[in-house]
């Protein structure tokens, strides 16, 4: 818990981060083409997705392969409000968020009922479902090929408009929704909530033997989940004007889950360094070499086997032997 | 006034196995009582059956005048039971002081999302007056899955402590300890008898008949003796189950 405790110097080392962050508009055309920066911001939209599988494997210990589901939910919501319900931009992504949202309230009455592999499973079967269902109702949704989005401005007052379609502006709002994610994350994570869910992960009986109830920190941890992959399908839609049900087949939720082992699960930042190096990955090998799975086979097996707490866990350790940490007080005898 | 736990008709059966049958027993408080038996006895099963771990086929468990028969761990845990298990238990994956930490934290009613748990000053000082009190204050950032067993058990036993249970629960909780931890921990239960009630199961003769106030002894399910240490002592029945006198039913003609 001594590490949950900001000091100065690791105050200092975020905020600069953060400032590199946000500045990466600015800096990085100047190293790549300018495309990066929107790889930049999909990259933060899918490390929320990825987060939300992190959320509910590295702290509640449940694996779900079923978070595609509220990442469409998410995406979809915001297709309707613009397409069919006319609700604007803010109305249409706050309507996203809340649908996934819910749509994780329901869902998480039967699943979380469930542990191990019978969770995995039911949380697949309820992705099929609403994957199939998504697909046949093309009328509404547009199925696979799905639907495109025009886009108002998010803010526009006394002939100040503001849109999406200035590449800078559009990284910075994604950054904004994404940054909010990871601070709320945070809190929640170190508070008595987020080491009550640790305890369910580590040893549920024994954590009922303490008076923890598994089954309600278990279901918050899969609304909150639902939160963060709507969040994260919101804003892809946002951003690619696009809604499409390709997003939620299963395999899009088992690239979360391995985005998120190979980033480190457990662990604030993992999500985010897994689905970086991924995402960099399969935009620098697809485009030369169309076996780009089969590299990342090969990553995650490596991973596994040689670095089973992820990025996160390498970089923590490396920090550990570069800095001499400050050695135990001497004992008394 | 009530008693602690009064325990009625208890019975659970595996399959074609009765590995608790109609066991009763009433705990009237302020006392240290045991529970010895041989191995397969029913006496780990009877502690699943009223801490909740386990459903009763028949019988009624009340603690303090309540009726918890059939409630879930949680709930039995927060009205105030507390309980050790025979195969240590822990969170492995936290460090000493975070099992301690949850432990103590999560007697308050709801697990404030927002607040850093590092804010709760009480539960701090909470934490380390129970990780000195049961002796693991020197693995206070180790994790707990490092731990050696007779650690892990001294580490039970904190997290048992840190719930502030009025009656506690130990499965063997001496088991696996060195002579120097097994004398630690009997003090510290010794100590603990004085406020909180405490049932105790125990292999080791010469701890149960140290600090028992009263027995109760287990054969194949049922209740075989009930009484101070020096009654059991003189029981030659007892003293048959534990010289391993094979069992004769009609024995007793
Ligand atoms: N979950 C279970 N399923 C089947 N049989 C069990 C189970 N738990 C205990 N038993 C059996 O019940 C009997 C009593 O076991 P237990 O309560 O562990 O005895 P003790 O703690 O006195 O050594 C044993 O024969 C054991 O094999
Ligand atoms: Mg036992």
């Amino acid at each position: 818990m001594s590490s949950d405790v900001l000091s100065p110097g690791r105050l200092a080392i975020f905020a600069a981060v953060l400032l590199l962050v946000a500045a990466v508009p600015w800096w990085l055309p100047a190293l790549v083409e300018d495309y990066w920066v929107d790889i930049a911001a999909e990259i933060l939209i899918w490390s929320l997705f990825a987060a939300s599988v992190n959320l509910l494997y590295g702290y509640a210990g449940l694996l779900s392969f079923g978070q595609a589901l509220y990442f469409g939910v998410g995406a979809y919501g915001v297709a309707f409000g613009l397409q069919h319900f006319g609700l604007g931009f803010w109305g249409s992504m706050g309507l996203g968020v809340t649908a996934a949202t819910a749509m994780a309230a329901v869902a998480g009455i039967f699943a979380v009922r469930l542990t191990w592999h019978y969770f995995s499973i039911i949380t697949i079967v309820f992705g099929l479902i609403l994957y199939l269902l998504t697909v046949g109702a093309k009328d509404l949704t547009g199925g696979d090929d799905g639907l495109s989005l025009s886009l108002p401005p998010f803010f526009s007052l006394g002939g100040v408009e503001l849109d999406l379609f200035d590449q800078a502006t559009q990284y910075l709002f994604v950054l904004f929704f994404v940054g909010l994610c990871y601070g709320a994350m945070w809190v929640v994570l170190r508070s008595p909530f987020g080491y009550g869910l640790k305890a369910v992960r580590e040893n549920a009986p024994r954590a009922g033997l303490i008076g923890l109830d598994a089954f309600w920190l278990r279901y918050a941890a899969f609304v909150m989940a639902g939160f963060l992959a709507g969040m994260g399908g919101a804003l892809f839609a946002l951003f690619s004007r696009y809604a499409s049900a390709q997003y939620m087949y299963w395999t899009v939720s088992g690239e979360g889950v391995i985005w998120t082992i190979v980033g480190g699960a457990g662990t604030l930042f993992g999500p985010l360094i897994g689905t970086a190096a991924l995402i960099v990955l399969r935009e620098e090998i697809s485009s030369i070499w169309e076996h780009y799975l089969m590299v990342l086979g090969v990553i995650v097996i490596l991973m596994v086997t040689f670095a089973p707490r992820g990025f996160a866990g390498l970089i923590e350790d490396a920090v550990r032997r570069l800095k001499p940490t400050p050695s135990a007080p001497p004992r008394s005898e | 006034m009530t008693n602690v736990m009064e325990i009625r008709g208890l019975t659970k059966s595996f399959g074609g196995l009765t590995a608790v049958n109609g066991v009763d027993l009433t705990l009237p408080g302020k006392e240290l009582h045991a529970i010895i038996g041989p191995n397969g006895a029913g006496k780990t099963t009877f502690f699943n059956l009223i801490s909740g771990f386990l459903r009763a086929d028949k019988g009624t468990v009340r603690f303090l005048g309540e009726d918890v028969t059939g409630l879930p761990t949680h709930k039995i845990s927060r009205l105030g039971v507390a309980r050790t298990l025979q195969v240590k238990s822990v969170f492995n994956g936290l460090s000493v002081h975070d099992n301690v930490w949850i432990a103590a934290q999560s007697r308050s009613r709801f697990l404030n999302p927002f607040r850093p748990a590092h804010s709760y000053a009480a539960t701090a000082r909470k934490v380390d007056e129970v990780m000195e009190r049961a002796g693991v204050a020197r693995h206070r950032d180790d994790l707990a899955g490092n731990l050696s067993y007779g650690d892990q058990a001294l580490l039970e036993i904190a997290i048992a402590l840190a719930t502030e249970p009025r009656l506690l629960l130990l499965d063997e909780p001496v088991a696996g300890m060195s002579p120097e931890e097994t004398d630690r921990t009997v003090a510290t239960v010794r100590e603990l008898a004085k406020t909180v009630d405490v049932v105790l199961i125990e292999h080791d003769m010469e701890v149960v008949f140290d600090i028992a106030d009263t027995i109760t002894v287990m054969n194949q399910g049922t209740v075989l003796r009930q009484g101070t240490p020096a009654e059991i002592a003189a029981d030659p029945r007892v003293q048959d189950v534990y010289l391993g006198v094979p069992e004769d039913d009609d024995a007793e003609g």
